[in-house]
């Protein structure tokens, strides 16, 4: 497992930073904290656990009693008792929110692609990766997602290239300006207010259709290659797609009403678009809201539903997903050669597609939800895939359905993708897989290893699970707290997929034993295989909590806090039901939390 | 319609940079006799440690100890002699202009994976925000790049921080630059970008053209300004909201009608025929995406378009990129399992045989991509001597060695002494070989050596960590 001197990968506390993020110089004598004080009290907005999730701290060896082990591993079950009451957590309210959300790079493509009917995939390849977000799930974590010096260029350098080319020639002058009344300056005034109305995602007021007026005179005599009109549009354009009100989705609602400050029309339709379709409104939404009909909760039930019923609401929930399932880290997927001769060099590939197609069979064809994501024996490979699953038959580079003997495989966590890019180049990795599923799939936090941890010895005769046993579960270390608790009640169950993920009956000689007792909802919960482990956890409250906790995080585009509890609990009841996912997505859409913007802002 | 960013640049394929003609460069440094160069600093950050003697276990087999292939044989100046079959050698032209410090040792923080506690830490000398959390640490502080860009950049643009191998990764990639605490840093990836980043405007345009693009730059700019501080004056902004906009609102930037260091334009298509090497795992590929950024890094500190430049090559843990073997062509696994001697990236595995060759094969290797770097700062003159003895270029690791991860006797290669404020030719052991932290004063003395002063004129002890120590270090100065 781990050398001396390095640490574990996977182990951590629940999301960290953001509150105190510096931008120019930092550290403790410049205002930010100390460095542990964040730790100390508690952590940051994004750092503190959540209330109503089953809390364990593994804590050092040194607060280790008498007793050691277990009683390390300590916290509360059930509900938060930060909110004080469980009424509190059926309350749906929003929570405090940034007012500028910076467009992803893929919510950039989108959104050109639809205001200009361009595809600036190419264009976009110029734009800097942004940083990863350390604890949080998704790419479009609002607090980091900033414009700095080398997006702000290559911002305008795409700028001045797509305006160049959209007016080049007077067809496409024509196509993009329509032609109004008698004289360029009413065909000028026109063409902003209007398509400036979808750059904005809302109406200009008259100082900005003023200043854009004055952009257009400075163009008109700024190309020599574009004089007149075609100049100003041009630059016009360039100026249009350099707007922070086109870069960022603004939130300026301030009237508050009823303990909240509703969004209005506009500010409705881009929180819509941008959640189904990762997109600015299409037509539709720009007139629902201009009609003001989007004040009406029917109204916006209505567009949800169109939404989220249309092909590229699929691409969003697939992105959703293989984040959520981590399927860049598919990549790792290296197993040894000599362990592993036959295995395909496109695995890792491969195991990436399957879980792409998996989830858009579930959520749009089956019409699923969590449950089926954790229990469908249903899945697609090739030719690279079908031997590790023991299947027979023909097969090609093609994807094709097939079921699985349900026995043996049970949804996403007993495909191949999860279960090799969590384990070692030869042996199934339990701890990985554990820590994964307790915190991704039950929202439980498990703090990082403590210093100095040493490596996991040789097998000898031992089986992994033996092996694993013995030396994360020793009497009197911090390690068992956790580990016999959480981790490997979580892992042992996937003992009966080797490290490629094929299944297995024996490992070193002797049976595999993938009975465990994982504390699913705060309750030890007996299974007797992978297979056990899935449906219960489809079928337990907590599970599908932890999954409405992060559609709301991917909603929003934030850590959750506890103003959150009360949609993530009404979601989680709902989805435990049977609703689907994609009546969770309208649901979340159509909740006050969603809707409206908290009286209180962000520190 | 599919617009290609391409447009203008077509690419030739995969070829690498050839020494760079800079069309303004000559007419500036045509009078450069007394002309002073600005110092700066080139950082060029390898992972994984380097094949330095050590002891230690596999598995919990018996010691195994691996012989010296880094450090040079003796203390003291720099000779062919010394530096004889060790990975160093591949830099002897350069044994006279070189600073090769030995126990550099970082502070053991708590960030819970040595990867984390050593990258994130190479450039900042801080620990994490939040102790314990392994590969979700993030550095409590700004990294000296960050730094000195900020106080010595005209007009504080940022320095570049440039990046090479596949994206995403452990510690999510770029992982060494820091704004501030909590604030990494956004990296280029691809050498063009970073290219047109720095210039701003496409090539060949005469001086009218230059002056109308210009002119039309700023009218654009000014509005986005005039939008960003209408937003800006809200009183409902969170801190955060505010922070972003005003890095958005410094962030644009006037086009300068006198800047003119540039490559030539058949160049420009050479480094625009690049594709998608920058994000390939092959290590071939990813030193050419290397040697790209260096000449990238050569034009922007020649030409003062920063003080600094940070290039990272690969991820937290470089578990994604695979180095050949300069002789047989091989791959070698990716270079984490490479450090760990194991074919894992945990700790338990098999053996990967001959694994502590293959390192002293990739020090190698990096020690000859540093090499090409000091060729090129050499290749431009600067005054009466050239480019790289007005600065100084860092090739520095994160970690001391490879299967223990240790934070002691860290590397970090000297060459160019930044204007005589830096020791030459030399092999030094600071502070006796003790196990002391020193990482912060290496640091201060680095900031300090790109120009770096304190209100009173003194040089920097002040970036950092404040538990640590922070003086300059008197071992490093000439």
């Amino acid at each position: 497992m781990l050398m001396p001197g390095r640490r574990s990968t996977d182990h951590g506390v629940a999301p960290h930073g953001g509150a105190k993020k510096t931008y120019w110089g930092g550290g403790a004598e410049n205002g930010s904290s100390p460095p542990g004080a964040a730790a100390l009290r508690g952590g940051s907005e994004r750092g503190r656990a959540r209330g109503w999730a089953l809390r364990l701290a593994c804590v050092g060896a040194a607060l280790l009693g008498a007793s050691g082990g277990l009683t390390a591993c300590n916290g509360f079950l059930g509900a938060s008792n930060e909110s004080g009451s469980e009424d509190a957590l059926q309350v749906d309210r929003p929570a405090s929110a940034s007012r500028f959300r910076r467009l992803t790079h893929e919510e950039w493509r989108n959104t050109v692609q639809d205001l200009l009917g361009i595809d600036p995939s190419e264009l976009s390849a110029a734009f800097r990766d942004d940083p990863r977000a350390a604890g949080f799930l998704f790419d479009n974590n609002a607090a980091t997602l900033e414009v700095d010096q080398a997006l702000a260029a290559a911002y305008q350098r795409v700028a001045a290239q797509i305006a160049a080319e959209l007016t080049g020639d007077s067809a496409s002058l024509k196509a993009l300006v329509p032609e109004v009344g008698d004289d360029d300056e009413a065909r000028i005034r026109s063409f902003i207010e209007q398509f400036g109305k979808r750059v904005h995602r809302r109406p200009l007021t008259e100082d900005q259709i003023e200043a854009y007026v004055a952009l257009y005179d400075v163009g008109r005599s700024s190309f020599d290659d574009a004089p007149g009109f075609g100049g100003g549009v041009r630059l016009l354009l360039e100026g249009f797609l350099q707007s922070p009100y086109f870069l960022y989705r603004i939130e300026s609602s301030e009237e508050e009403r009823d303990g909240v400050i509703p969004l209005d029309g506009w500010e409705r339709a881009q929180r819509l678009s941008y959640f189904f379709w990762a997109t600015m409104p299409d037509d539709e939404l720009f007139a629902a809201a201009e009609a003001g009909a989007l004040s009406s909760k029917e109204e916006v039930e209505a567009q949800a539903r169109r939404l989220v019923a249309d092909e590229r609401a699929a691409s969003v929930v697939e992105r959703f997903y293989t984040q959520l399932f981590e399927v860049d880290r598919y990549t790792r997927i290296q197993p040894s050669s000599s362990v592993f001769p036959d295995v395909s060099a496109r695995l890792a590939s491969a195991a990436a597609e399957e879980t792409r197609r998996f989830v858009r069979y579930v959520m749009y064809e089956e019409q699923g939800g969590i449950a089926d994501l954790l229990t469908s024996n249903v899945t697609f490979v090739n030719a690279d895939l079908a031997p590790i699953y023991g299947l027979t038959g023909t097969f090609d580079t093609d994807f094709s359905r097939v079921e699985l003997d349900p026995g043996e495989r049970s949804g996403v966590l007993t495909q191949i993708g999860f279960l090799a890019s969590n384990a070692t180049s030869v042996n199934p990795d339990p701890i990985h897989r554990g820590v994964f599923v307790a915190k991704r799939i039950n929202c439980l936090n498990i703090a990082a290893p403590p210093d100095a941890v040493p490596p996991l010895p040789q097998a000898g005769d031992k089986t992994n699970r033996e092996m694993v046993e013995e030396h994360t579960e020793v009497d009197g270390t911090s390690c068992k707290s956790c580990h016999a608790s959480v981790i490997n009640p979580f892992g042992f169950p996937f003992e009966s997929y080797d490290a490629i993920g094929a299944y297995r009956t024996e490992d070193n000689g002797k049976p595999v034993d993938t009975s465990a007792s994982p504390p699913i909802g705060g309750v030890r919960v007996d299974v007797t295989d992978a297979t056990e482990l899935a449906h219960t956890m489809a079928s337990a409250a907590a599970v599908h909590e932890c999954f409405a906790k992060h559609l709301v995080e991917f909603a929003q585009g934030r850590t959750s806090v506890s103003a959150d509890e009360g949609i993530v609990s009404k979601l989680g009841a709902e989805s435990l039901t049977g609703v689907d996912f994609k009546e969770m997505m309208v649901r979340l859409a159509v909740a006050d939390s969603f809707l409206n913007r908290a009286t209180e802002e962000l520190p | 319609m599919k617009v290609s960013r391409r447009v203008i640049l077509r690419g030739l394929g995969g070829a690498t940079l050839a020494l760079p003609f800079l069309e303004g460069f000559s007419d500036r440094r045509a009078d450069a006799a007394d002309e002073t160069v600005d110092p700066f600093v080139i950082f060029l950050r390898q992972a994984n440690g380097v094949g330095a003697q050590q002891t230690f276990t596999l598995n919990e087999g018996p010691p195994i100890t691996e012989p010296e292939r880094f450090w040079p044989r003796e203390v003291g100046p720099l000779t062919p002699e010394s530096l004889e079959g060790r990975a160093l050698e591949e830099l002897v032209d350069y044994a006279g202009k070189l600073l090769v410090v030995r126990n550099i040792n970082m502070e053991n923080y708590d960030y819970a994976d040595g990867h984390a506690r050593g990258a994130l830490q190479c450039l900042t000398a801080r620990g994490p925000v939040v102790p314990g959390v392994g590969g979700d640490s993030e550095a409590d502080g700004e990294s000296i790049d960050h730094r000195i860009g900020r106080e010595l950049n005209p007009g504080g643009s940022d320095s570049l921080f440039l990046y090479a191998g596949p994206a995403g990764g452990w510690l999510g990639g770029p992982c060494i630059s820091y704004r501030g605490s909590d604030n990494r840093r956004s990296a280029l990836h691809d050498p063009l970008v970073a290219y047109e980043t720095m210039v701003g405007q496409a090539g060949g345009l005469s001086p009218e053209a230059i002056a109308q693009l210009v002119e039309r730059n700023r009218s654009v700019n000014d509005l986005v300004r005039d939008q960003l501080v209408a937003l800006r004056s809200s009183p409902r902004l969170s801190s955060n909201d505010r922070q972003r906009l005003d890095l958005h609102l410094s962030s644009i930037r006037d086009l300068e009608a006198t800047l003119t260091c540039r490559l030539s334009q058949s160049q420009e298509m050479e480094l625009a025929g690049m594709g998608t090497l920058y994000n390939s795992g092959d290590g071939d590929d990813v030193f050419a995406t290397v040697r790209a950024h260096m000449d990238i890094a050569a034009i922007a500190v020649g030409c003062g378009y920063t003080r600094s430049v940070a290039i990272q090559v690969g991820n937290g843990n470089d578990g994604s990129t695979r180095y050949r073997h300069s002789v047989t062509g091989d791959r070698m696994e990716n270079f984490h399992y490479v450090s760990h001697r194991l074919l894992t990236h945990g700790g338990e595995g098999d053996v990967y045989q001959g694994a502590d060759e293959l390192h002293h094969e990739v020090d190698r290797q990096f020690a000859r991509v540093f090499k090409y770097l000091l060729d090129k700062l050499s290749s431009y003159p600067a005054g009466d001597t050239t480019l790289l003895d007005h600065g100084v270029a860092v090739w520095l690791n994160d970690l001391g060695n490879g299967p223990a991860h240790s934070p002691r006797n860290v590397p970090y290669i000297m060459a160019g002494s930044a204007g005589g404020f830096l020791k030459q030719g030399e092999y030094v052991v600071l502070d006796e070989g003790d196990r002391t932290p020193n990482l912060a004063r290496v640091l201060n003395t680095l900031g300090s050596a790109a120009g770096l002063r304190k209100e009173n004129g003194d040089l920097i002890d002040d970036f950092g960590d404040p538990e640590l120590d922070r003086r300059p270090h008197p071992d490093l100065m000439a």
